[in-house]
């Protein structure tokens, strides 16, 4: 039971964002009566899982919620910001309670309680409509005159209690729609030394009288209609289950046959009654057909899954690194087309199995839009948060890791960045503020901008902040972007007061540790009173890379091909000639560094030497090395706990040979070098 | 880790040469023992970190135990060999392997044969030496070998004592 629990948590925490995205939709749109629709489709379905369950308050508090969005679907209530606002609350208040795992939690238990009171209220103050709407009811019932019969073959899956499903709940279920004969049907269970005591081989022929229409029983089995094979066919207009003729002639069908034919049991029971509108039927089985669509379309699959599979696919590439290795040495051209065919398939393989992780941004957006709703009515300020490429696919790792530095940021953009309202009017400024969260493919990097048009970060207060923290001294002079940067020194939090908001201690610092982490960079730009943006660069996928393998001394190292822009040969004595480090290429001069004397290697090669241009921000610096070997995908070996101080390294990759080389973080070196160079100079 | 449970308690230690000296290390942490092979030096890093080598696929950073010990830099001979290390560092099992000159043997020990680390006279830190094992030649110094890795320093040896 508990491997079912868990694994409806899942499912609840799926559901629960799903029912929060909606609300998002229904907020833009509060007549879009399909937005109702799906709120109330998810809201049935976490109610009927979490009874299932046994989350007993999660059932009750759904329950309550259902009803109120049961009576807005149906227009007897309109929506308003208080039952959104309460909706939003029950939402995070759902999330807690699916992670509660026994009802002790008294805070949770005061919160439940506050909720469910409102949720009452709501639908107490609707009491008139309530009236309207049972009279309603009443007449509609009254309009169908009686109770109509249905015949219901419900087949399980036989893997049905794996998911979870208790078939004999759902036809307590049934039980209490109306009156109902229910026949279990036991041929399908197989001789006793091959029964699976895992599998269900029982299933039932139903007939059920009831006043509550189709609709009724199909929710009944909304949640297990992908694990079950049901038919629900209208048999009659009227209560057959009374007429003891029509019982005797259902017992006598069961008994004589395993499966009952609906055309059949219709024929035997025209006389008594009219046969149910062939529409209803069609319309039934086309939806059910729309939800078999679906469920094929995608499945669910553990990420250990994934995981592994990625595993395998760079076991896969270091062997086919190793097989091209030996078939240049055989010097065979039968071998090498071989090789080079599986080179091919791995790699798309490779890429294949690597978009498989690959989610859009999209998925993580959610809270941001409800970020910028509540915080814009505690904030006092009017902000509308804006998205542009939100289809953008990252690594479900890089997501993960990425969620809560984008939130910070886009916090800190609301509490220090945006004015509040009447500032910004004596700006003229719109009083609306917009936080643009844009996100684009750059090369094999993901770009991810969130720029706000706020006040914008005076370098000035920035560096006379950092003077009176001690992080800088007084006669440091800095260009304002250096200025800027100093956010992201650990220890540095400008907010003037501490709110509840951001300035929790966690500052900048932590934003780009964090991403630092998934191998991604952050900068900032801004202009006072016209606002900041703050740019988070990306790799696409964490574990393998396409890259240039270079040789120095006896050690290989790759530079991944992202940052490589161009590659030359030169003299070493052009080299050693060379005026500050200055070269002509093709058309320009640029600054090169020699990683031999970086890297402390002793160089083998002394007439020629390699230089290979690499993009570093928006100058190209060059990289002296020994020899060029060619290109090489490397599947990304993380160096270990021992290497942790290691930046200019950020791993390593085993080659076809069996020896490592490491994998060079250009960025990093060039950042370190520069540093270097500024501690020389100052 | 616990050494006081009862005095006929057996461990397993793998010995080890450094030098003129023997260590030995439990077994439970040993997973296997490597021939020496091409070691790739990682730049700007300690010296004693010798670099890293392919572990079956995984990549393996390998420490001169020489220099982490305080002695001269290991030279190569035949019997030097790398072994592979299970450790606990900062709370995380990590794998690392180890430069020794030789390995030497493996001992059956009986926690009452386990004598303590003399206060004076050692020339190492004493924190990092769980026991001693007399031996008829000599002394085998026992490693508390968490703790040498989670340390950064590069000696070992006692300040004060040259």
């Amino acid at each position: 039971m508990e491997q079912f629990r868990e694994k409806f948590k899942e499912e609840a925490n799926d559901l629960i964002s799903d029912l929060e995205k909606a609300l998002l939709e229904l907020e833009e749109d509060v007549h879009n009566s399909d937005v109702t629709q799906k709120i109330f489709r998810i809201m049935h379905s976490l109610k009927g899982g979490s009874s299932m369950f046994g989350f007993n308050k999660m059932d009750k508090f759904t329950h309550h919620l259902e009803n109120v969005y049961d009576l807005i679907r149906n227009n007897k209530l309109e929506v308003d910001d208080n039952i959104l606002n309460l909706t939003f609350e029950s939402v995070d208040h759902l999330r807690n309670l699916i992670q509660e795992d026994n009802d002790d939690d008294t805070e949770n238990q005061e919160q439940h309680e506050l909720l469910l009171q409102k949720i009452k209220q709501i639908i107490d103050k609707e009491a008139g409509a309530i009236d309207n709407a049972t009279i309603q009811q009443i007449d509609s019932v009254a309009a169908n005159k009686q109770e109509s019969t249905y015949y219901i073959s419900f087949i399980p899956n036989k893997e049905i209690f794996k998911f979870g499903t208790n078939p004999l709940y759902l036809i307590d279920e049934l039980v209490d729609l109306g009156e109902i004969k229910v026949f279990p049907r036991f041929d399908k269970i197989p001789d006793y030394k091959i029964t699976d005591p895992t599998h269900c081989y029982i299933y039932w022929d139903i007939f059920l009288s009831t006043n509550q229409g189709i609709n009724a029983i199909s929710e009944v089995f909304i949640f297990a209609e992908d694990q079950c094979d049901l038919n629900v066919h209208k048999i009659s207009e009227s209560n057959l289950l009374k007429e003891t003729s029509f019982l005797g002639i259902i017992e006598e069908t069961i008994k004589s046959s395993n499966k009952v034919d609906v055309e059949q049991l219709k024929d035997l029971t025209k006389d008594i009654e009219s046969i149910f509108t062939k529409k209803t039927q069609k319309k039934t089985s086309k939806s059910r057909n729309q939800n078999i669509d679906t469920s094929i379309n995608s499945i669910r699959v553990s990420s250990e899954k994934l995981d592994n599979l990625i595993n395998w696919v760079s076991e896969l590439v270091t062997i086919q690194a190793r097989l091209s290795l030996y078939a240049q040495e055989q010097e065979s051209a039968d071998l090498t087309s071989i090789v080079e065919e599986v080179e091919k398939i791995s790699r798309r393989l490779r890429d294949d199995v690597f978009s498989i992780r690959l989610i859009p941004i999209e998925t993580m957006l959610t809270r941001f839009y409800r970020l910028a709703r509540e915080l814009s009515g505690e904030l006092n300020k009017d902000v509308v948060f804006k998205t542009e490429g939100t289809e953008t696919e990252l690594d479900k790792n890089i997501i993960e890791v990425l969620s809560d530095p984008l939130m910070h940021i886009v916090r800190n953009s609301m509490d220090h960045g945006i004015e509040d309202i009447e500032e910004r009017k004596k700006k003229n400024k719109p009083a609306s503020a917009t936080i643009l969260l844009k996100a684009f493919y750059s090369g094999t990097n993901v770009v991810i901008q969130v720029s706000d048009d706020g006040k914008g970060i005076d370098p000035e207060k920035i560096r006379n902040h950092a003077i009176s923290k001690g992080i800088i001294s007084k006669d440091v002079e800095l260009t304002d972007k250096e200025s800027i940067e100093l956010l992201f020194l650990p220890g540095f939090s400008t907010a003037e007061k501490v709110t509840n908001v951001s300035g929790r201690g966690v500052g900048m610092d932590v934003v780009k540790r964090k991403i630092s982490e998934i191998r991604g960079e952050v900068s900032i730009d801004s202009v006072i009173d016209v606002g900041t943006t703050i740019t988070i660069k990306l790799p696409l996928t964490l574990s393998i890379i396409d890259g240039l393998l270079v040789q120095i001394g006896e050690t290989k190292f790759v530079i991944p091909l992202s940052s490589v822009n161009k590659c030359f040969e030169f003299k070493q004595t052009v080299l050693d000639n060379a005026v500050n480090n200055l070269i002509r290429t093709e058309n320009e001069d640029i600054v090169y560094l020699d990683l031999r004397d970086l890297f402390e290697i002793e160089s083998l090669q002394t007439d020629t030497s390699q230089i290979v241009v690499v993009q570093y921000g928006d100058t190209k610096i060059g990289l002296a090395v020994d020899t060029i070997i060619g290109q090489y995908q490397a599947v990304l070996k993380p160096l270990g706990k021992l290497y942790k101080n290691q930046q200019s390294i950020s791993g390593a990759t085993i080659l076809g040979d069996g020896t490592v080389a490491l994998i060079v973080d250009t960025n990093q070196l060039i950042m370190q070098f520069a540093n270097n160079e500024t501690k020389i100079g100052g | 880790m616990d050494n006081k449970k009862t005095d006929n308690n057996i461990s397993t230690f793998l010995s080890f040469r450094l030098g003129k000296e023997f260590f030995a290390i439990n077994a439970n942490n040993v997973l296997t023992i490597l021939e020496l092979r091409p070691i790739t030096k990682v730049p700007n890093s300690p010296d004693y970190m010798k670099g890293v080598i392919n572990l079956r696929g995984n990549v393996l950073p390998v420490i001169d135990m020489h220099l982490k010990f305080g002695m001269e830099s290991l030279k190569i001979t035949k019997d030097t060999s790398i072994i592979v290390l299970s450790v606990s560092i900062d709370n995380e099992e990590v794998q690392v392997g180890v430069l020794v000159d030789a390995v030497d043997a493996v001992l059956e020990i009986k926690s009452k044969e386990i004598e303590e680390v003399p206060t004076v006279g050692t020339k190492y830190k004493a924190e990092f030496i769980k026991g001693i094992f007399k031996l008829s030649d000599g002394f085998i110094m026992l490693l508390n070998i968490d703790l040498v890795f989670n340390t950064e320093d590069i000696l070992l040896v006692e300040n004060t004592e040259k």
